[in-house]
């Protein structure tokens, strides 16, 4: 096992000093290749291993502890010039205090005692495998996407050596992440995440860029003091630093659980949650893969993770109530933000966030069947997120605007890249596909609660307007024999692979939960019987539900698909229809054209109006939080 | 295997009850009216001309939509009659209603389009209530699955008066009788036309009339497990809901949007978290 976890996490880091240091495009497109191609397989290979404890002795002689605690201030030391370069105080005082912390803590609080670096459970699995397959494809489908991109910036010095240092680094780090057991290891990986992510956001050096990337580093600095201050606070009453002792303790008082409420904060900066929401939004700037990236399978689901990761830590406190509020309160707030939107990419960020509340929603309610929807949400969320983030890209440079406004009618020039965004909108939305599976079963979990329950009701109903309008609009009419649409090799394979996973793999859900979720509970919350899920309190047939759509779904394509045969009219207009589509015979015989929009509901849903709202409450909401830990 | 016969009969005898509902529906407008009105069957006698005439559409998105619209709403029916999760038939229900949305909007018509923004607007009015509806169920009998219903010794209704009549509200709102009918219109000429309907025409027409029928038998549905301890009352309080329906549909005039989602989430949202908290104190 320990030959598998080095190369999920040093191989990356390898492969990206490969990339930097190699600045010919073929070794960077082979490396990036074998790299995705390495780590998928070493994913899946992890699966059918033991899991046991992994001590990390010495690396070249240098007790490995030792070298963490080092390239820590390094990391520290490094944000902190950045802090500097770009005149940030927020950013240096951050990191000052994080710095002064953590020699407090390293020197003088911590026994030295040895601690299995790494472990492996069910969580970290899934994660690793999030981290590695999605993000490997995410990779690959940069490869053409930034040698386009750069082909628009008409550099003299390709940068993409930097970029997919960057890149590769952060899946070596996210991987890192969630397979550490001991919390200073999963300290330092959380922030070279943070890292990445800043040089990442501001890769292509305009002023907005640098501008959102300087934001995103401060706020995550935020959560990276709040880390050590949980750490030290957990610590002084637990005295291990092994995550997995601290997890068995369960919650151990109020300053220890004050501990994992700081701990629980620094997750929702990472997971960009309300009211820290705003540096995933500025990170859309990025190219976007690199949103992508950070959106679906790596830097806020490091968020979650950390959420998810210490909750049975807090279970059955206040804190835990505290948690699933604030979680479904995001849920809410972003779902209402995401209706006046029109820019496809911000939707995209808004519904991230808002799905990352649900998932931390799950985690505070803390209940077996909460625990089972936030698993498989991160699962089938960054599948269906990231598929749709590369779909926007594509779309963007084949239209040249990402306002979904303009991408209506897609079909028309664009059929197969306007199939595949429709059926990524549908997975992300309706039954029997997984991500709505996670909902449903956060919806039953949080029945119990009614604070939970009310917010969750409102914005299931947000949710599904969003999604809709932008699949439907997607839909068009297209000529008989328009020439078919061309898609480069390395744009088709993350597209299709990610679109036949996110229906496969929700067909899949119930043998998933069977084999990797439902060990890790005693009292598992689901029966699995003829491929459904069955509970006392509900039960989701999957594959009698995949079947009767399914099948119903096929026969209706096949149905649509002999529309050439069919007289075809155009639309009603009222009048007599002119030549060209999207105009009528008017007045004085001239074409009127007429165009129709989306309802974005501006006098309800105004961002500018209701974000400061939403900022205020979710202060409010977490003050809260961490008191109910006291 | 009673599970499958139950869900043949809920497949088979959905589009029956649920034409004889509109039937009886527009008799008893056309008696409000002072008119005779048509025959009873006369909805029948609609689908079939309109399964007759020549197929026409402005492209293939509109037949796949029409397509999958009834096949959600027949499964979403038929895992009613298999007493299945609450939450759910809901979805699947919603299946169905997305993609009639969605066909509206892959037209270029300017009526469709607008008709399928608020038919989204009425989604997000009656959704919520909805879910705060089976929410309530599940804090009475403890589970979200029918079944369960059935084990009931008193009927829900004496439990959750107020959400009965959050329920009345969101089915009023996905009936698209008036007050709420404004993304199909009823009559023509009138400011939008037809709505979300407008570009459907002939077979694809009649395809969504009858997932619309399957739809009004599993709102019927959801209003009969509200006296599920007595078969009389359980027709009583169904008549009495949707003559009260026909009542308002006929006595009210189409609104606006803004009225209705204000309206709903204020009121309709509003009873239901009342008598949410009386559930959760309980």
């Amino acid at each position: 096992m320990s030959n598998l976890l080095f190369l999920l996490i040093l191989l990356p880091a390898v492969a990206a000093a490969v990339c930097y240091f190699v600045r010919s495009s073929a070794v960077r497109t082979l490396t990036v290749l074998a790299t995705g191609a390495i780590l998928t397989a070493a994913s899946l290979a992890l699966l059918g291993q033991e899991t046991q404890p992994l001590t990390v002795g010495s690396v070249l002689g240098i007790p490995s502890d030792f070298l963490i605690a080092v390239l820590d201030f390094a990391l520290l030391g490094v944000i902190f010039m950045y802090g500097v370069k770009h005149k940030s105080l927020l950013i240096q005082g951050f990191t000052l205090a994080q710095a002064a912390l953590l020699a407090w803590f390293e020197l003088i609080m911590v026994k030295s005692a040895e601690v299995p670096a790494f472990a492996v459970d069910q969580i970290s699995l899934i994660m690793v495998l999030v981290v590695s397959i999605i993000g490997s494809l995410i990779c690959i489908f940069a490869i053409p996407y930034m040698k386009e991109h750069e082909e628009h910036l008409h550099l003299k010095k390709s940068r993409q050596p930097q970029f997919f240092f960057f890149m590769l680094l952060f899946l070596g780090a996210m991987n890192g992440l969630v397979l550490s057991n001991n919390i200073l290891w999963l300290y330092f990986f959380f922030e070279v995440t943070t890292l990445c992510s800043f040089m990442l956001i501001g890769h292509d050096r305009t002023e907005i860029a640098i501008k959102n990337s300087v934001r995103a580093l401060w706020m995550n600095s935020l959560g990276g003091l709040s880390f050590v201050i949980g750490m030290m606070l957990v610590y002084s009453k637990v005295g291990t630093l092994d995550i997995s002792a601290i997890l068995a303790g369960g919650p151990q008082g109020a300053l220890m659980v004050t501990g994992v409420g700081f701990l629980c904060l620094a997750g929702f900066t990472k997971a960009a949650q309300v009211p820290f929401q705003s540096w995933l939004l500025g990170a859309m700037v990025a190219p976007t893969p690199v949103s992508a990236l950070l959106h679906s399978s790596t830097m806020v689901k490091a968020g979650v993770y950390v959420v998810l990761r210490f909750a049975p830590a807090y279970s059955g406190t206040l804190l835990s109530d505290g948690v699933a509020v604030c979680g479904a309160f995001t849920f809410l707030a972003c779902a209402a933000l995401c209706i006046g939107q029109s820019n496809g990419k911000k939707i995209l960020a808004y519904s991230t966030v808002s799905n990352l509340g649900l998932i931390i929603c799950c985690a505070g309610l803390n209940t077996p069947l909460a625990i089972t929807a936030a698993v498989l949400l991160i699962l089938f969320h960054a599948i269906s997120k990231s598929l749709l983030f590369l779909c926007v890209g594509t779309i963007e440079q084949a239209i040249g605007s990402r306002d979904i406004e303009d991408m209506r009618g897609l079909y028309a020039k664009f059929p197969r890249t306007a199939t595949i965004t429709i059926i990524g909108i549908l997975t992300m939305l309706l039954p029997p596909f997984g991500v709505l599976m996670g909902k449903w079963m956060a919806l039953e979990a949080g029945a119990a609660n009614i604070y939970v329950i009310i917010m969750l009701a409102m914005g299931s109903a947000l949710t599904m307007v969003y999604w809709a309008r932008w699949g439907g609009l997607l839909m068009a009419s297209r000529e008989a024999g328009a020439a078919r649409e061309k898609q480069a090799a390395l744009i088709s394979l993350p597209l299709m692979t990610l679109c036949l996973g996110a229906v496969v793999l929700s067909l899949a859900s119930p043998w998933i939960y069977n084999s990797m979720l439902a060990p890790m509970f005693n009292a598992p919350p689901f029966a699995l019987s003829f491929g459904s899920l069955n509970a006392a309190t509900g039960s989701f047939a999957v594959v009698p539900l995949f079947l009767a759509l399914g099948l119903g779904a096929l026969y209706a394509v096949k149905a649509a698909s002999g529309f050439r045969k069919v007289k075809i009219v155009a639309p009603y207009l009222s009048g007599s229809n002119a030549g060209e589509e999207g105009t009528y015979i008017g007045p004085m015989n001239g074409p009127v054209p007429f165009s129709a929009g989306n309802m974005y509901l501006g006098e309800l849903f105004a961002e500018g109006k209701l974000t400061p709202v939403f900022n205020a409450l979710a202060v409010a909401l977490i003050v809260l939080m961490l008191g109910g830990a006291l | 295997m009673d599970t499958l016969i139950l869900v043949i009969i809920g497949l088979v005898a959905g589009p029956v009850i649920g034409g004889l509902v509109a039937g009886l529906d527009r008799r008893v407008t056309a008696w409000f009216q002072s008119r005779q009105g048509p025959p009873i069957m006369q909805s029948f006698y609609d689908v079939a001309k309109l399964l007759g005439k020549e197929k026409m559409v402005v492209n293939q998105w509109q037949i796949l939509c029409a397509w999958v619209y009834l096949i959600a709403a027949a499964v979403s029916v038929g895992l009613f009659f298999a007493q299945g999760d609450l939450l759910v038939i809901f979805f699947v229900q919603a299946v169905g209603a997305v993609f009639l949305v969605m066909g509206a909007m892959s037209a270029k018509s300017p009526f469709s389009q607008v008709g399928a923004q608020r038919e989204l607007m009425q989604i997000l009015a009656y959704e919520p209530v909805l879910i705060l509806v089976f929410v309530g169920i599940y804090l009475v009998t403890g589970s979200f699955s029918i079944s369960a219903v059935w084990e009931l010794e008193q009927p829900l209704l004496a439990k959750m008066p107020l959400l009965y009549l959050a329920l009345g509200y969101a089915l009023t709102i996905k009936l698209r009788k008036s007050p709420f009918d404004f993304s199909t219109s009823h009559h023509g000429h009138q400011e939008l036309v037809k709505g979300v309907l407008t570009e459907y025409s002939g077979p694809y027409l009649a395809l969504v009339e009858i997932a619309h029928w399957y739809e009004t038998v599993l709102i019927l549905g959801l209003c009969a497990l509200f006296w599920s301890t007595n078969v009389f009352w359980m027709a009583a309080l169904l008549l009495g809901t949707y003559a009260l329906e026909i009542l308002v549909d006929n006595t009210m005039a189409r609104m606006t949007w803004r009225w209705m989602l204000k309206r709903v989430w204020l009121l309709g949202m509003g009873m239901s978290v009342v008598n949410l908290i009386w559930l959760y104190a309980g």
